[in-house]
């Protein structure tokens, strides 16, 4: 169904974007593995995992997008279902070691064995096929956000207890993933990877196709999450963001649709984060800090929230500048960072696409622009807050 | 046998004296020999150099060991000779007087560890048990009681004897209680000390009577059964209830922490990530004010927190007002986009004070009537606790009074319910915006205050409050102070009944799905403001 | 590398922008040094103080006339107490500046995560804390204290000294702790303490409210035999747990608490008169009489210009290996990973305690093991010093680590040989 729409439904902007992510996702890795390092174009080899990790968040970004810009739901814990993600995906990859562990341990891996465990806990079951993995990367996230969705949208919690009740969430994880016991190698969380189905993980030909795959799966995402929300389901979606007890009364059943969009999303989270622990070479409970969460929503609302280009613009944006910063300005950085996100909000309330295209429709057409905004931003987009309440 | 006693701390203060003696060193007095005992370079031939000295009950002995707590007395790095010596001058520990020939750079002072500190104390009680100072009598009882060294028992019969006070007597009759129940008394003995144990009905109590179990003559097993039986009952009861006040103490600290953000995000509806600096900024300034006074006026330091209070509150509540007028005041309405920039804010707010006070901790003392604990039936309650329980309380109805009784209050909460009919009605809605959003920073700035005496004084001292604090407003109900206050000491008091079986990690883990399942039931938390607005 | 190319997009550009960025200044005269320590974060407290020490101790070397005639140029990132930040930072600081060693990781959690880049990318990481050991990179010098050069001789100390006969193991829920724990249990039940006379007990990260927990201990010790506390508890919940332990009047005389995350700089967070005589094992206090120490101490004083400012066990540590590194390649004459890692073993510096630390074929030092107790003023009184103790990587206490050794010097040049089965690696496959 989504297939025979994808070409045309689409804005031209999102398709000009996804264009632009496969170009670069083959010319990054090309320029890399071909050219010679001493060439102005070559892509230098640390630069490439470095730019899969902003892919990877910007897959991310576009997650909470679908479930915040386009149907309202502020979730502060999406990092615990890329975390999840990644853990499967961790999981696997320490698996793949082996043998070749510093207890030469075949099943158990070392922060197992010096912690005197004696056999491979259950939940590990499963976990040195790829093919296994892989599913274990969308299912969890999905199962964990079906239920918790399936729960908390029946019972129509929204707004501000929705968010808080996400964070509690991931903050449970986050205590959870800490503890020993629970066989996720605890606050060192699972490292010191070699093999992913057979290829050496530092080797820069699969650092190279790993990049690519990431800027497919990205494209990819982006281009169906444009399809569903060119789709009625879409234009539904919206109409629940903006009133939700008037799409209620029209006759939709509003938890359903939140529901599918939140699992949806929490599944494009969970498959970032499979792609993130390759890159980086690291997955550990600090995932799960609310903090990070946090930071998902802030690239997104730089970026512009309830468009599809921004949460990708801002990810990258915001991750490149933290790189440079933290470099550049080891001391000073945060007062940088914490700057730019409070000249964002008072000086860009839109983010950085959404501003852009305010003022490309308002050059267009004013009349237009300003019919738009009324019907889409105005006063019910957060009724609730629209009218803090008295303390009682 | 007390006989018996006596003559065998002769022969060890003799044997001592003809060690040391034979060991060359002219003693001028017989307890030198002794004191240059306290000179070994090992723990335990020191602890016994402190016996033996304890022994001769030479008046001189306590000053002596005093001065050797006091860390003024001095042997050579191999161990030897030891000296007095105090700004400087080397003089003898016994006589005082100078010594020539010896520099003090050539000696170091003798250390003490904790048994040899043990050591020192149980000295100074025997030595001090008799004496004329009732306070020092009655901490020696109390101190022989500790040690339960069944030694000290003809000392004890003998300063039981003389004793003329209440309270002392009574401090002795328990040691010796104590003691008994150590050796092989006759059974008569034996079950009067059981009753006197028993008495005291504590966890000590209870130590020493399953201790003396084992060594009980058959007939008083029953009996020594039946006294563990019953203070073990008494002490289940008296856990609960002191469970009930480490929640409520862990409550009060929650309440303190979340009032603030029940104002500025319970009230006004600004999601507050800046919320745990302003907390962090209240401690810093507790530290400012509690550094200026100690070097102003050092004779008003214990009351520095007193001063901390009102200057916290202002202080905190200023920068409030001013991240209101400077950042909040343009996006009302759009409370999302205010998490991203008090976010940015407590970034900024973060690094400032790491640029100015460093990254490390900083010391705020606790005042001496802050310190200590005192019981209450089988309670044993901490004084700090007990104040910082107090004092939420306090802040908690100051702040309900101010909003139910003053202009203030109504003019927050006719802008906050409707603010277009507020402004009609000729309420300067700006002001009252900036007013409110200051209170709520004031009070999380006295906050504060209060946690500096139990936490760390750091930059992040903030960011470990804040999630608490939005989960305690959120489970209570968003806009209600009531809802707050029973949201604190129902998550509190949940917390510490599940720390016991389920540990500190898993404990907290367990009330976070709590909360997430009780959001389910009352979704909007609870004490949920009824009626059409809230849709 | 350069700045010039207008061909690639925006987007990439700014990818060359970020490698370029401390490239263009790159002067050939001077070497490189990295220091990687969290300067904003949860870690910030303790990582700072060492980035300042790097700093300090690099600028002495300066004035010394450098390493092999050039200069030191210390390049300082912040990795914001963010693991997979640290292996970013790390890669950057060896593929971009090029540096020629770096100093720097305080958690375990970070060392594991850069710990592959230094492998892969063939450098050299000195880390200055003490950890739970159960590791031996080829590219990772340990200078701070492994499980037996702390842990074991602090309980021997209460054994001996302080007659305890019973042991509350009081851990942050981490894996230094649950390791050291794990080492401690059978050592002290292979000393002869009975099973039921020791309990561990763990709590989350920066846990504050001790009320519940410290009453356990009283509880425990209150049973007649002398009790005491091992406490792994980490940075930020030290100072809530003294302070409870003061206030409910746990004295040192009767339930005495050895630490081994505690030191000078956690204490200065403190009122320290409630915890005279509770205990921390390091191996170095400031408080040690010894030249060298009297020395450091002055230029730290100098160099952040506050008086105050304390020294402590981790800044000794990477004194250490600072100068082992220095030694060791002015010997090789180059700062090449390979010739370094050849010549720096056996290389004996000057400690701060007097002595001399030797960097051994397993990566890790000598060092002496202080047992201090907590003073009124904030400082340690040193009640016991031992003789050198070789770290030991693979801990003798844990069934699956005891046959292993490791041995960097050729031929054998492995981290985890198996002396049973004869083989590298582990057990042998």
């Amino acid at each position: 169904m989504f297939t025979t729409r994808l070409i045309h439904a689409h804005e031209k902007k999102v398709l000009a974007l996804a264009a632009l992510i496969l170009v670069i996702a083959i010319a990054v890795p090309a320029s890399n593995l071909l050219l010679d390092p001493g060439n102005v174009l070559h892509v230098p080899s640390h630069v490439v995992p470095l730019f899969g990790k902003y892919l990877c968040y910007a897959l991310l970004a576009l997650a909470l997008d679908l479930v915040w810009g386009y149907c309202g739901i502020l979730s502060l814990g999406h990092g615990a279902f890329f975390a999840l993600g990644g853990y499967a995906m961790g999981m696997y990859l320490m698996r793949q070691i082996g043998a070749r562990g510093v207890y030469a341990n075949p099943v158990l891996p070392d922060f197992m064995v010096f912690l005197n465990w004696k056999a491979l806990p259950w939940h590990w079951t499963g976990f040195d096929h790829f093919g296994f993995a892989a599913l274990m990367v969308v299912l969890v996230p999905g199962v964990l956000a079906f239920v918790f969705g399936w729960f908390a949208f029946r019972s129509r919690v929204t707004g501000v207890y929705l968010s808080i009740i996400t964070q509690a969430m991931t903050y449970a994880l986050l205590l959870a993933f800490f503890r020993n016991e629970m066989g996720f190698g605890g606050n060192n969380g699972l490292t010191d990877f070699k093999d992913i189905i057979g290829f050496n993980i530092q080797a820069p030909e699969t650092r190279a196709t790993l990049f690519a795959l990431t800027g497919v799966v990205l494209a990819l995402a982006l281009l169906l999450s444009s399809a569903i929300v060119q789709s009625k389901y879409g234009k539904v979606l919206i109409g629940v963001r903006d009133a939700e007890s008037r799409t209620r009364f029209l006759g939709y059943r509003v938890e359903n649709m939140k529901l599918f969009i939140f699992t949806f999303s929490a599944m494009l989270a969970g498959i970032a984060g499979a792609l993130y622990v390759p890159q980086v070479g690291i997955i550990n409970p600090g995932e799960f800090a609310p903090a990070n969460s946090i930071e998902v929503v802030i690239w997104t609302a730089v970026g512009g929230r309830g468009t599809l280009i921004g949460p990708i613009i801002g990810a990258v944006l915001v991750n490149f500048g933290k790189s440079i910063f933290t470099a550049a300005f080891p001391e000073f950085w945060l007062f940088a960072l914490g700057a730019l996100f409070v000249a964002t909000t008072l000086f860009l309330p839109k983010g950085i696409v959404g501003t852009l295209q305010q003022g490309f429709a308002s050059r267009r057409d004013h009349k237009a622009a300003a019919e738009a905004e009324k019907g889409r931003t105005v006063p019910a987009r957060e009724p609730v807050d629209a009218q803090p309440q008295a303390a009682e | 046998m007390q006989l018996i006693s006596r003559t065998v701390r002769t022969m060890v203060f003799l044997l001592g004296v003809c060690l040391v003696s034979a060991a060359g060193a002219l003693a001028q007095d017989g307890l030198k020999p002794l004191v240059d005992g306290l000179g070994a370079t090992a723990f335990p031939q020191k602890v016994e150099a402190v016996k033996q000295l304890a022994a001769t009950g030479d008046p001189k002995v306590p000053e002596i060991l005093d001065k050797l707590s006091a860390g003024a007395l001095f042997a050579p790095k191999t161990g030897g000779a030891v000296y007095l010596v105090e700004g400087g001058v080397v003089s003898d520990p016994v006589t005082g007087a100078p010594v020539e020939g010896v520099a003090a750079g050539s000696l170091q002072k003798i250390r003490l560890n904790n048994m040899l500190r043990g050591a020192i104390g149980d000295a100074m009680s025997q030595l001090t048990l008799l004496s004329p100072d009732r306070n020092a009598r009655l901490s020696a009882a109390q101190a022989l009681l500790a040690s339960g060294d069944t030694e000290n028992l003809a000392l004890l019969d003998g300063a039981l004897a003389k004793e003329a006070d209440a309270e002392v007597k009574a401090a002795m009759e328990s040691a010796r209680a104590v003691l008994i129940l150590k050796t092989d008394a006759s059974a008569q003995d034996k079950k009067a000390a059981i009753e006197n144990v028993a008495a005291r009905g504590d966890r000590g109590a209870l130590n020493i009577l399953t201790a003396a179990l084992a060594t009980a003559p058959p007939e008083l097993v029953p009996v020594i059964q039946g006294r563990i039986d019953g203070i073990a009952s008494s002490l289940a009861v008296w856990d609960v209830v002191q469970n009930v006040w480490y929640g409520l103490s862990l409550g009060s600290v929650l309440l303190l922490a979340a009032i603030g953000l029940a104002i500025t995000f319970g009230v006004m509806g600004v999601i507050n990530m800046a919320h745990g600096e302003m907390v962090m900024l209240g401690a810093y300034t507790t530290y400012v004010v509690q550094q200026t006074v100690a070097s102003l006026a050092p004779g008003l330091s214990t009351f520095s927190l007193a001063f901390a209070v009102p200057i916290a509150f202002l202080f905190t509540g200023l920068v409030g007002v001013a991240i209101e007028r400077g950042i909040i005041r343009f996006l009302y309405g759009r409370p999302l986009e205010t998490l991203l920039a008090t976010w940015g804010l407590s970034l900024i707010l973060q690094q400032t004070i790491r640029s100015i006070f460093g990254p490390t901790n900083r010391q705020v003392d606790n005042p001496s009537w802050m310190s200590g604990t005192f019981d209450l039936g089988g309670l044993a309650i901490t004084w700090n606790r007990m104040w910082i329980i107090a004092f939420s309380l306090a802040v908690f109805l100051a702040l309900l009074t101010l909003l139910k009784r003053s202009r203030l209050g109504l003019q927050m909460r006719a802008v906050t319910q409707n603010r277009r009919m507020a402004s009609s009605m000729g309420i300067r809605t700006p002001m009252v915006d900036a007013m409110t959003f200051g209170l709520g920073s004031g009070i999380a700035g006295i906050a504060g205050v209060a946690l500096s005496q139990i936490d760390n004084v750091s930059p992040n001292l903030g960011q470990n409050y804040i999630i608490d604090s939005f989960m305690v407003v959120v489970f209570g109900g968003v806009g209600n102070l009531w809802g707050t206050f029973v949201g604190a000491m129902t998550l509190g008091i949940a917390n510490k009944f599940l720390e016991p079986y389920a540990g500190a990690v898993l404990g907290k883990i367990l009330i976070l799905v709590l909360i997430i399942l009780f959001i389910q039931r009352r979704p909007r938390g609870l004490f949920a403001l009824k009626g059409r607005s809230i849709e | 590398m350069s700045f010039k190319s207008h061909t690639l997009s925006a987007f990439l550009a700014g990818a060359l922008a970020t490698t370029a960025f401390s490239a263009v200044n790159a002067a050939d005269d001077t070497i490189k040094v990295g220091v990687l320590h969290s300067l904003s974060g949860t870690m910030a407290i303790s990582e700072t103080t060492l980035k300042d020490a790097m700093l300090m101790l690099i600028d002495e070397q300066n004035k010394k006339g450098g390493v092999l005639g050039k200069k030191l140029e210390a390049v300082v990132v912040d990795p914001a107490s963010d693991w997979p930040l640290f292996a970013e930072k790390a890669r950057e600081l060896i593929s971009v500046d090029k540096v020629a060693a770096v100093f720097g990781c305080w958690t375990s959690s970070s060392r594991k995560s850069v710990l592959p880049v230094f492998e892969e990318l063939n450098s050299i990481l000195f880390y200055p804390v003490q950890y739970e050991g159960e590791e031996s990179s080829r590219n990772i010098f340990y200078t701070g204290a492994a499980p037996n050069q702390q842990a074991i001789p602090a309980v021997d100390y209460l054994m001996a000294n302080e007659g305890v006969e019973r042991f509350v193991l009081e851990g942050t829920d981490y894996v230094y702790p649950r390791t050291t724990n794990k080492i401690l249990e059978a050592y002290l039940l292979s000393k002869g303490v009975a099973k039921e006379d020791i309990i561990v007990n763990y709590t989350p990260f920066g846990f504050s409210d001790w009320q519940t927990e410290v009453a356990k201990i009283k509880e425990f010790g209150s049973a007649g035999k002398k009790t005491a506390v091992v406490s792994t508890i980490n940075g930020d919940a030290n100072v809530p747990f003294y302070k409870e332990l003061g206030n409910q009047g746990i004295k040192a005389t009767d339930i005495p608490v050895v630490a081994f995350s505690v030191g000078e700089e956690e204490l200065a967070g403190l009122d320290t008169k409630p915890l005279v005589g509770h205990l921390a094992a390091w191996n170095y206090f400031q408080s040690v009489d010894a030249p060298a120490n009297a020395e450091f101490i002055k230029e730290w004083h100098a160099y952040t210009k506050n008086d105050k400012r304390v020294t402590n066990d981790p800044m000794e540590a990477a004194y250490i290996g600072f100068n082992a590194w220095v030694k060791a390649v002015e010997a090789a004459g180059t700062t090449d990973t390979d010739a370094v890692l050849d010549t720096i073993i056996g290389t004996s510096v000057p400690n701060l305690s007097g002595g001399y630390a030797t960097v051994m074929p397993n990566h890790h030092i000598t060092k002496p093991v202080l047992i201090g107790e907590i003073q009124g003023d904030g400082q340690f009184e040193i009640v016991q010093q031992t003789p050198q103790v070789v770290g030991d990587e693979w801990s003798d206490y844990l069934p699956d680590s005891k046959d292993l050794i490791s041995d960097w010097r050729k031929p054998m040049s492995c981290g985890n040989f198996n002396v049973a089965t004869g083989k590298c690696g582990g057990k042998g496959s």
